[in-house]
């Protein structure tokens, strides 16, 4: 594709019931499906709405459905997903459309809440830091969860929350998982309670397609495995 | 008539980064009972700057480094221009909110191999003192403190946008704060008791900048048409290394951490040729301020890369050293398309932080009752020059500290003022201005601000560079007045929004180049070619802008107070700002 002959761009307008309008767009060498969006926005259609904020893929505002699939627009460079000199830009799955690829993200972050995806305080600001080897089990189960974004790309590539709408879905879990594992953490019980509860880990098929498309390299699926073996351990010990 | 809705509440927070977050928390501690309303421009924990914050917090925890050690870096790397009230106040602050966030809210911070915590160097500080988690610390900052937000009967107005502080009809303080609902379009008048501004900066007039696209200094205009005074509006921090990708691409700006240069990394002009060792003795290492202002020499002679920066590059460290040590930095650029652990990658100066901005007192209290500031919108506590760590420590600590004055402010029950509904009007009808008008050259006029202020309030000032911007400036924000916003809809309207931005950022940097024309010295982040010296110290002064007619700038040079220390003296053994001498 050479730079001049621009790429032509299918783009979501209106809310859930809608259509796609079809723009043309010149290519650059270094050049994002944000920037594609954005000039649209700026200088073929001014009422194109749509959502960002850091433009390096550190918020989680921007993600969009990408020629079929869920991806962060703002580190996602044209030249890899541009098939045939196309791109088919939609809202997120499994979110209400507000205007054109823009969602209602609320029921994503009440989702969170309602996994107990957040720390329960054990001590305070008087105390001294908790010392915490890096290399410890649970350390390393945390860490290797925590660095979400929680921009939702997970939670619109999964099937199971596309079935069943109040499924808490891979990031809330995620979340839930780096909490149990930090030995700081004043309650964790409550975490398996939260997470195992009926629209909780057990509703987990393990396609693996939140791991396949997290864009920071998260494996949610196996958070969740993690939960539904730490909650099951806890049942037999009488803990739950 | 434009319908216009009206909202009460306690507390009103403008803004939802760290300054904004810890307000809420630390208000609904005080007070359990206080209704809090968190209003912002994007979603709540995911806008604004604070996200963004790579490097990390500094914070005196270490056996061996002292509060007075840490204030002693911060007054010399601000060049004697801090309040050294505030300044002090920052210092103690984030050793009990480095404990907070660990202990209360569930941050987690990189350790030691013992499980002590890690603190590592920063550029311009005599002691190892910066906590971090990698190279991305902000996400772990704003995730925690957003969910324990979400937890909490907070209220949330997210893509609201504040449109204008609204002051009481007697003028005896803030009645609250005009918004519009960016979803909808509709006017929201929220009456508030107490209102923080934590809107953050965000120098985004100039071609080259970092901060995040939502950032057009709305606080900082806000507060001028209010008739707030604003310090330090010259001291605008470059970062050195920002990526230059091109026109048209929003990665172009976006920083590549300090520590690259940290580290060991090259940079190389257009020729392939390092050139800091010309410019200063330690080279790639020497301060932001220096490097910045060498790169723009390289760039002003011509030996530049092909889209107009110089070269950082790593690969002699080894690439997989620097894959590991630097991997939010290396996997950005791989997914941009530059390979930064094993070739070279275009970067160039960008303007990131503002160390000026709302006249303040320890407090968080303004000149205008009721109206509280922290954050970035808070101008004073960095002086000419903000170390990396001291930003995010800045927010959360005033953030903390607003949070609690607001609450301490209505320990009484607090009282709704009268909010003067012809200045809502006014305003409603300042901010329609754009809709029935032609809608032709808002983007044009936008990268002309961009190239002015990138040329002639810069990097390298001078006074006629400056004084031919001011003109400009004025033609541009009479020209912008003319520009409208096609489409009719005010639902959901980027466009629109970027017409407000750009007469936020047009009034913004107008008060920069009034501050800038009138330092006649260099310091910090303020260099003038024509003034190269920075003249005597303990004479040193600092700029207050303030705007009693709309567009005219008002200039007053006040005096510093060294009310704990004065230049040539020291809290400290050793060289403050120095880099710890090795064991």
């Amino acid at each position: 594709m050479s730079p001049d002959a621009g790429i032509e761009v299918r783009i979501w307008r209106g809310g859930a019931q809608g259509r796609y309008e079809t723009f043309r767009a010149p290519r650059r060498e270094n050049q994002t499906v944000l920037d594609i969006v954005t000039w649209i926005q700026r200088e073929a259609d001014p009422t194109l709405a749509y959502r960002f904020a850091c433009r390096v893929g550190v918020c989680g505002s921007c993600a969009m459905t990408v020629n079929g699939k869920p991806r962060w627009t703002c580190r996602t460079h044209v030249s890899k997903v541009a098939s045939g000199g196309r791109l088919t830009i939609a809202p997120l799955r499994n979110l209400t459309v507000i205007k054109d690829l823009a969602c209602e993200m609320t029921p994503f972050f009440e989702k969170w809440r309602r996994a107990r995806g957040r720390f329960e305080a054990a001590i305070s600001r008087d105390d001294p830091l908790v010392p915490v080897s890096p290399e410890s089990p649970e350390r390393r189960a945390a860490d290797a969860a925590i660095e979400c974004i929680n921009c939702a790309v997970c939670h619109a590539a999964c099937d199971v929350v596309a079935w069943r709408g109040d499924y808490l879905g891979p990031a809330a879990l995620n979340r839930a998982w780096a909490a149990w594992n930090d030995v700081r953490d004043g309650d964790r019980t409550a975490v398996l309670a939260a997470a195992g509860a009926e629209a909780g880990c057990g509703n987990c098929h393990s396609h693996q397609s939140c791991a396949e498309h997290c864009p920071v390299g998260i494996n949610p699926t196996r958070s969740i495995a993690g939960l539904k073996r730490a909650g099951l351990a806890a049942l037999l010990r009488g803990a739950l | 008539m434009t319908t216009l809705r009206t909202e009460k509440t306690d507390v009103l927070i403008i803004g939802a980064g760290g300054a904004g977050l810890f307000a809420a928390l630390h208000a609904h501690a005080a007070n359990p009972d206080l209704d809090i309303t968190v209003a912002v421009k994007g979603l709540l924990g995911k806008s604004g700057c604070t996200r963004m914050v790579q490097g990390g917090y500094n914070a005196a925890l270490s056996a061996g480094d002292s509060i007075e050690r840490h204030f002693m870096d911060t007054i010399v790397g601000g060049k004697w221009l801090p309040r050294q009230d505030l300044a002090w106040r920052l210092v103690n602050g984030a050793v009990e909110r480095i404990r907070e966030l660990e202990n209360e809210l569930g941050c987690f911070f990189d350790r030691n191999p013992d499980g002590t915590l890690h603190q590592k160097a920063f550029a311009g500080q005599s002691f190892d003192r910066t906590v971090h988690k990698g190279d991305l610390t902000g996400i772990e900052i704003v995730n925690r403190l957003a969910e324990q937000v979400w937890a909490r009967p907070i209220r949330r107005m997210e893509e609201h946008r504040a449109l204008a502080l609204i002051p009481a009809t007697d003028g005896e303080g803030v009645a609250g704060v005009l918004f519009t609902d960016m979803r909808s379009g509709e006017f929201v008048l929220v009456r508030a008791k107490a209102v923080l501004m934590g809107a953050g900066g965000g120098p985004t007039m100039y071609r080259y900048h970092t901060p995040s696209g939502d950032k057009s200094c709305d606080g900082m205009a806000m507060a001028l048409r209010a008739g707030l005074s604003l310090r330090d509006m010259e001291m605008v921090q470059f970062h050195p290394t920002g990526l230059l990708a091109g026109p048209d691409t929003r990665m172009t700006g976006t920083v590549l951490e300090e520590g690259l240069r940290g580290s060991g990394g090259y940079l190389l002009n257009g020729a392939g040729d390092r050139f800091m060792f010309d410019y200063h003795e330690h080279g790639e290492r020497a301060t932001r301020d220096i490097v910045s202002r060498a790169i723009y020499q390289e760039m002003r002679d011509g030996r530049t890369t092909p889209l107009g920066g110089v070269y950082i590059e790593m690969k002699h460290l080894g690439r997989e050293f620097v894959a590991q040590k630097f991997k939010g930095m290396v996997t950005r650029c791989a997914d941009c398309g530059f390979d930064l652990a094993g070739g070279r990658v275009e970067v160039v100066p960008t303007a990131h932080y503002m160390m000026g901005g709302v006249e303040f007192e320890e407090d968080c209290s303004t000149a205008l009752p009721g109206l509280f500031v922290a954050g970035e919108d808070a101008g004073g506590v960095h002086g000419a020059n903000r170390l990396g760590g001291n930003g995010v420590a800045n927010s959360t600590v005033y953030g903390g500290i607003a949070g609690d004055e607001m609450a301490v402010a209505l320990s009484d029950g607090g009282s709704f003022r009268n909010p003067d509904m012809a200045l809502v009007e006014r305003a409603v009808a300042a901010a329609l201005r754009p809709f029935g008008r032609r809608a032709d050259g808002l983007y044009d006029l936008r990268e002309r601000l961009d190239d002015l202020m990138w040329d002639k309030v810069g990097i390298i000032r001078e006074a006629a560079d400056m004084m031919a911007a001011l003109t400009e400036l004025d033609d541009m924000m009479a020209a912008l007045q003319e520009i409208g916003v096609s489409g009719g809809t005010r639902e959901f309207n980027l466009t629109w929004h970027d017409w407000l931005n750009l007469e936020n950022l047009l009034l913004v940097s107008k008060c920069i180049a009034v501050a800038a024309l009138a330092r006649e010295d260099s310091r910090g982040a303020h260099y003038r070619s024509d003034f190269p010296e920075t003249g005597p110290l303990e004479d040193s002064a600092f700029t207050a802008v303030s705007m009693a007619i709309e567009g005219e700038m008002k200039l007053e040079m006040k005096p510093v107070h060294f009310t704990i220390v004065a230049p040539g003296d020291s809290l400290i053994e050793g060289e403050a700002g120095a880099p710890p001498e090795m064991a």
